[in-house]
């Protein structure tokens, strides 16, 4: 009843672990997988070179959900291709990987060397908010960019389908789905963390974040992912993996009602432990049993007229 | 106590030697033994420190000078403010008849351990040691609780010289041990697990690795070989725990997640 068909892969469940979360090694992810009861799971985004990302603190919990601004921190391609090989010979689950780049010939390399690898799909990061100070303003604000970046991953993913990880920023999500979809997407990721935001300590007086500011998930961000999805949904015919605040099994069929195919989570882990996955997935089947569906296509976009 | 960030003033700082300093806060959190905390120093850094004892009004963090961030704590003064979050991770299970090793500033969250298993009566031996007699911290406070307290330092200037594994099974076999705790760098973890592995005596060790978040969510502490989280599902591992990790006694994961 859970098992759901996304692009040509089928999932036992559509939970996926989103990037950035326990994603850095193949012993993580299978964990993620056996003990947690993800779908498919999504690496920590990496790119050629490694990164420290950004000093501590760099993830801060605060009342409604985590602040956090590692910086895109990764160990390297050659290490993430070893990880995601590993990963593929001991556990069933889809692997996407999750890749970025601060030029948009580094988005090409990446992607070349990422085939390598084969993962399920190719996680395209061209949203991530905290890496300004030394980036500029994310490729996913622009239109013209996003355009760049999704046609020249396609050319280098062979095989490979590729979904573009977009935030609910710059000019619109609904307009840079359509712009991935028309340059060859075969998938929407929506959204990334939103922000930039800020905490500050009041008896220091300054921002605790080390990078002073960072994207904003969990809770407090649903609202604003379910009316990104439901957007997209409107506007492209390409599946979704809805991402964003999912932390209980309602939050998992609001994202289905306004149109995903799969639902990512993260910062679920840190409300709910690893088994998060495992809950959501139970809770969406009770949910379909009690209102007489029998599958999740069922109810897919049903919010919408 | 909670997750949430929050700073506090320094009470007092007790220097045990060059380089090795404890650190008093008020009671602004309950742990339990082999918990740590989250220490953040506005404007340098963040780390994770183990609490290495809790007083009635009071919570001591041990502290050894080894990088910018631990170079920086030993200029704290008094009154400056620290960001504490925590505690965070499992801790250690309380039991009868055991043997607590200590190598280096890995002593200091056995202190808050001594302490426990004192305060329910149970009867343990302390086997401590360190580079030189001063980094032996709180050897009073162990001598006075434990049964039998013996002591190494690698340059004699403290007890015998020499590791606390060369006499481990002697002592083990003479004081009749039937559980062990280890704090300390990865190497003794390697050298212990070889002796008493064959024993078949329990046992649990207090891991570190580098850590971001906390909570269990970054992914940076997770041990190859079984996936889990030392942040929560550690920092306390025990035999059982153990027999999947494949990386003990490789190096650690640094910021980036590359083996340095």
């Amino acid at each position: 009843m859970s098992q759901v068909k996304f692009l040509n892969l089928k999932l036992k469940n559509p939970t996926v672990l989103a990037s950035g979360i326990l994603g850095l090694t193949a012993s993580s992810m299978r964990r993620v997988v056996e003990f947690g009861g993800a779908g498919a799971v999504t690496t920590k985004s990496f790119n050629i070179e490694w990164r420290k990302g950004h000093k501590n603190p760099s993830i801060l919990p605060f009342r409604h959900g985590l602040l956090n601004a590692v910086g895109l921190s990764n160990p390297g391609i050659d290490e993430m291709v070893k990880e995601i090989r590993l990963f593929k010979r001991q556990c069933d689950a889809p692997i996407f990987a999750s890749v970025f780049g601060r030029t948009i010939d580094e988005f090409a390399e990446v992607t070349r060397r990422t085939v390598e690898a084969q993962p399920d799909l190719i996680e395209v990061n061209i949203s991530c908010p905290n890496v300004h100070s030394e980036f500029g303003q994310p490729f996913g604000n622009s239109c013209k960019d996003t355009a760049k970046i999704t046609e020249i991953v396609k050319k280098n993913a062979g095989n490979i389908p590729v979904s573009i990880k977009l935030g609910p920023h710059g000019p619109g999500v609904a307009r840079l789905a359509r712009v991935c979809e028309e340059h060859g997407a075969d998938a929407i990721t929506a959204i990334n963390t939103v922000g930039p935001g800020m905490l500050i300590d009041i008896e220091v007086r300054k921002p605790i974040l080390s990078n002073k500011t960072g994207g904003v998930s969990g809770p407090a961000i649903l609202p604003i992912a379910v009316k990104s999805v439901y957007e997209v949904y409107k506007a492209v015919n390409i599946p979704i993996i809805g991402t964003g605040g999912v932390t209980v099994p309602e939050d998992a069929v609001q994202m289905i009602l306004a149109g995903a195919t799969l639902i990512g989570i993260g910062t679920g882990v840190y409300y709910q432990g690893i088994d998060v996955f495992k809950k959501i997935e139970q809770g969406i089947r009770e949910y379909l049993d009690r209102h007489g569906f029998k599958s999740i296509e069922e109810i897919r976009g049903g919010a919408h007229e | 106590m909670s997750d949430l960030m929050q700073t506090f003033p320094v009470k007092r700082i007790v220097e045990h030697g060059p380089g090795v300093k404890s650190f008093y806060f008020d009671r602004v959190t309950d742990a339990d033994a082999g918990q740590f905390v989250n220490v953040w120093l506005p404007g340098i850094d963040e780390k994770p420190y183990s609490v290495s004892a809790i007083g009635e009004d009071w919570l001591e963090i041990s502290v050894k000078a080894y990088g910018v961030f631990s170079g920086a704590m030993m200029k704290l003064k008094v009154g400056e403010l620290v960001g504490i979050r925590g505690p965070f991770g499992k801790g250690f299970t309380l039991r009868d008849n055991a043997l607590i090793i200590g190598g280096g500033i890995g002593i200091a969250p056995l202190r808050i351990l001594a302490r426990e298993l004192s305060d329910r009566n149970f009867r343990f031996v302390s086997l401590l040691g360190a580079a030189t007699a001063h980094e032996v911290i709180f050897v009073d406070d162990f001598r006075r609780r434990s049964s039998n307290c013996y002591v190494t330092t690698d340059d004699g200037t403290l007890g015998k010289k020499g590791l606390v594994t060369d006499d481990l099974l002697e002592i083990i076999k003479k004081e009749k041990i039937e559980f062990i705790y280890a704090a300390g760098p990865e190497i003794m973890f390697v050298k212990i697990k070889e002796l008493i592995d064959p024993l078949g005596i329990p046992y649990e060790f207090c891991l570190e690795r580098y850590m971001k978040c906390g909570i269990g969510i970054c992914g940076q502490c997770t041990l190859d070989g079984s996936g889990i989280r030392l942040c929560v599902e550690g920092p306390v591992l025990n035999q059982d725990d153990l027999k999947a990790v494949t990386e003990l006694g490789l190096p650690h994961r640094d910021a980036s997640g590359r083996r340095v």
